[in-house]
């Protein structure tokens, strides 16, 4: 092959490369499909190095992936002048989160802890994989690693096709859901139009998906098949009260620097909440939590506002429900100190 | 800085901008090292002074080295750098490991010490930059070679970015010289760089990354038995992706550096397609093969003094090899069980020679069928290698060899059909393209193809590496 021939080889990779990644960048958002952050680690290190900033500018909140769903950052902060930092992560355990703020002697803000019980009192190492990924790689983030996040997540804001839990080969691939041997975990597809991902990490769900109640049954199914199967058997109350005394030390630690904590339980609905109701109790297990560790809740249950709120798939609000629940949490919080610490009472 | 990610694309273009600029030679190797320098510190910048220190020492070193003439001075020399060289990749890389099992002695001995842990961290690249000055040193105490003349080559020769994290391990006379002269991609060697470096991409984020690394994975990291294939899914997957890593890794190098304009040597010849183990040996990591041959195998006797020495050169180069990749006991094994292959190899090889001088007659097809079957053979008793290196304990490394072989019992199935599947078709797949091209190499088959074929082949490689969206994750040679 001669150069000529080097050169044509060239133009020609280039154009269909080009013209393949155009034609499915006019495809999708032809579709209506908005572009959507990775929500992976580089995403949620952006957000933990921001909890340093001063308690009466920011609201550290962590939890699993509803209060992502449920808090609307836009609404918090124009009502509040605060920032929100959102350091929940899609079926994960807050825990670590939480022993890692407590353990940074630098933080020294005000926290809300978002509890999802079936995650946040359980001891399964799956759990607890993605925080401890998410806070290793805060950690040890190098300098490349920081710059690329920076033109990463300007593609992801202007290519559509930068989704990697939606389009990329994997994910297709996982979407044709073929079948497994008994016993094997297969893993879990969401539709593509179940949320999107802010560079704030807020999730928000898609008009289409709020609207088609076909796509929502599809989530749902996948909810009620986690819960489905023989339940376990009742938490002994020494692994309920050393988990609890885990969290309470913790909280402590924050509360000694001058922080402040308060835990929420965002809406569930329908077959989901039956089943948390049933599975694990309120009077056992979110009480118990806020005796142990002597920290403010807030139930969403008992107030009449939030009380009956429907979500679309029976766990995360709709982006409208999220703005009315957000406007409720802010008037439960101005009961604590999350919103008025001690730089604003000195204001 | 990883050559996955978008930050090196940025680096890359504006490196060529400036290497194909109308500036001076040294400016263009001042900029060259500089952005090495970048390179490097964009993983943790206080390390630079590591690579400056071992720079510096070896440069004057190498030179009193070469001119002293004096042996008592020259061997005094040449253990101060040793003792630089080895003594700062003791610390960092085996510092804890050394440690651990002197602790531990001290307590089977009865003794009730129990020190902190150590919180050292692992210096990017440290035993591939230490073997790359080691050798200029070596090479100068046995005058193989003329000492480097300027401090300037000699800082190219040992930080040039495309080889200084993982490789290929290069030799003084490899690299030094194309420093000392203009050197400038020619658009062929433009365009070939440009394909390896898409090709290397294509292995690592494809291949390794995205099909192969979540089965290796969750098949090494479970502490359940598991049905036998399961098990083997698991260790095929991780033969794959470390290939398929490690690989990409030196194709991705040797095509950068060809874009700059300069050759690297190659560190992979189609592994998978070796007919015995010392031609895998020959196939893989052959940078790191070809020095511990050169500069621990010759000196500790190689075969030139009987039978018995020879398999102590032998087992000792594989045992060291084997503590090169990591400070671990399964490092250590996985090097013994090569070295015990490699003894066994020659053994039966003498009986071989035998057979054919009593004339047995095999056809050339035979012969060729014969070989694939020993290729595989040979590649899976390789595998069985693989669980040493890639299991964090012998624990874990006999459960999974005990599911390999199904005395595991009724294990609980782990990976799903679709991640079986990926390995199914994958592996041989890569067992069979390696057993085509083992005589020849990417490059001369594209430059058979059509024009139309090329740019289609590449395309599709090129949109593979897109549609994967697996960038910036570390490549697995990195941490050793």
């Amino acid at each position: 092959m001669n150069q000529s021939s080097l050169k044509k080889a060239t133009i020609l990779m280039l154009c269909i490369v080009t013209g393949i990644m155009l034609s499915w960048e006019v495809y999708l958002r032809n579709t209506g499909i908005t572009p959507s952050y990775n929500d992976d680690s580089p995403l949620w290190a952006n957000q933990r190095a921001r909890v340093y900033e001063a308690p009466d500018k920011a609201v550290v909140f962590i939890g699993s992936s509803r209060i992502k769903f449920d808090l609307d950052i836009p609404t918090w902060e124009q009502l509040t002048g605060k920032k929100a930092i959102q350091l929940a992560m899609t079926g994960s355990n807050p825990r670590p989160v939480l022993e890692d703020l407590a353990n940074d002697e630098k933080f020294k803000g005000n926290l809300v802890v978002d509890v999802t019980e079936f995650i946040f009192f359980s001891d399964a190492p799956f759990y607890a994989k993605k925080p401890s990924d998410h806070i290793n790689y805060f950690k040890d983030r190098t300098p490349a690693q920081r710059a690329s996040f920076e033109i990463n997540h300007f593609l992801e804001s202007v290519f559509v096709f930068l989704d990697k839990d939606q389009l990329s080969i994997n994910a297709k691939l996982n979407a044709l859901k073929i079948k497994n041997r008994e016993g094997v975990i297969p893993p879990l597809v969401f539709p593509l139009e179940f949320e999107r991902t802010n560079l704030n990490e807020q999730a928000k769900m898609t008009t289409t998906f709020v609207t088609d109640t076909s796509i929502n049954n599809k989530v749902s199914n996948i909810w009620h098949m986690l819960m489905s199967g023989p339940p376990p058997p009742p938490m002994p109350d020494s692994i309920l009260l050393s988990i609890c005394t885990i969290v309470k030390n913790n909280v402590e630690k924050i509360k000694a620097r001058g922080g402040n904590v308060v835990f929420i339980r965002t809406p569930s609905s329908g077959a989901v909440f039956e089943g948390e109701k049933i599975g694990l109790p309120r009077e056992i297990f979110w009480n118990r939590l806020l005796k142990e560790t002597n920290c403010k809740g807030y139930y969403f249950a008992d107030d009449p506002v939030l009380a009956n709120m429907i979500c679309p798939e029976e766990s995360h609000l709709s982006p409208q429900d999220a703005i009315v629940y957000t406007q409720q949490l802010i008037t439960q919080l101005n009961e604590t100190n999350i919103l008025h610490s001690s730089t604003d009472k000195t204001n | 800085m990883v050559f996955n990610s978008y930050t090196f694309i940025i680096f890359i273009v504006i490196m060529l901008v400036l290497h194909n600029l109308p500036l001076a030679w040294k400016t263009k190797k001042v900029n060259l090292l500089i952005a090495s320098y970048i390179f490097y510190a964009a993983w943790n910048p206080p390390f630079v002074l590591l690579l400056w220190l071992s720079t510096v020492v070896d440069f004057f070193v190498g030179k009193a080295l070469y001119t002293q003439e004096n042996p008592a001075k020259k061997k005094l020399l040449l253990i101060v750098s040793l003792i630089g060289n080895l003594g700062m990749l003791c610390f960092f890389k085996y510092g804890a490991f050394l440690l651990d099992n002197f602790v531990h002695l001290l307590n089977l001995a009865g003794f009730d010490f129990h020190p902190a842990k150590p919180n050292i961290i692992l210096p990017a690249g440290i035993s591939f930059y230490t073997f790359t000055t080691l050798c200029y040193t070596i090479d100068m105490y046995k005058r193989k070679s003329e000492p480097v003349k300027s401090m300037l080559d000699f800082s190219l020769f040992v930080t040039f970015f495309p080889h200084l994290v993982a490789g290929p391990i290069v030799r003084p006379p490899q690299l030094v010289p194309q420093f000392e002269t203009e050197h400038k991609a020619t658009q062929k060697q433009l365009f070939d760089g440009l394909l390896l470096l898409t090709l290397g991409l294509f292995m690592k984020v494809f291949l390794a990354d995205s099909m192969l690394a979540e089965t290796a994975n969750s098949v090494f990291s479970t502490t359940d038995k598991l049905p036998t294939i399961d098990a083997w899914a698991g260790v095929l997957a991780f033969s794959g992706q470390i290939f398929f890593d490690f690989a990409g890794y030196s194709t991705c190098a040797i095509g950068v550096a060809l874009c700059l304009g300069f050759v690297l040597p190659q560190n992979f010849n189609y592994p998978y397609a070796a007919t015995g183990f010392s031609d895998f040996w020959r196939r893989w990591h052959i940078t790191l093969s070809t020095w511990l041959r050169d500069y621990l195998y010759i000196p500790l006797g190689g075969n030139r003094h009987g039978a018995i020495k020879l398999y102590f050169a032998l087992m000792t180069t594989m045992l060291l090899g084997g503590l090169w990749h990591g400070a671990n006991w399964t490092f250590v094994a996985w090097g013994g069980l090569h070295g015990l292959y490699l003894v066994t190899e020659r053994l039966f090889k003498k009986d071989k020679r035998l057979i054919t001088v009593n004339g047995t007659n095999i056809s050339e097809e035979k012969q060729s069928n014969n070989n694939f079957l020993y290729a595989f053979f040979t590649f899976m008793m390789i595998n069985i290698t693989w669980v040493f290196f890639r299991a964090g304990t012998f624990a874990q490394a006999g459960h999974l060899l005990e599911s390999m072989f199904g005395f595991a019992g009724n294990g609980k199935p782990l990976l799903t059909t679709l991640a079986i599947i990926k390995v199914a078709i994958i592996i041989p797949i890569m067992l069979l393209f390696q057993w085509i091209m083992r005589n020849t190499s990417v490059l001369k088959v594209a430059y058979k193809t059509s024009w139309i074929t090329l740019g289609i082949v590449w395309a599709i490689l090129l949109l593979f590496i897109i549609f994967a969206q697996e960038s910036g994750s570390s490549f697995i040679y990195f941490q050793f």
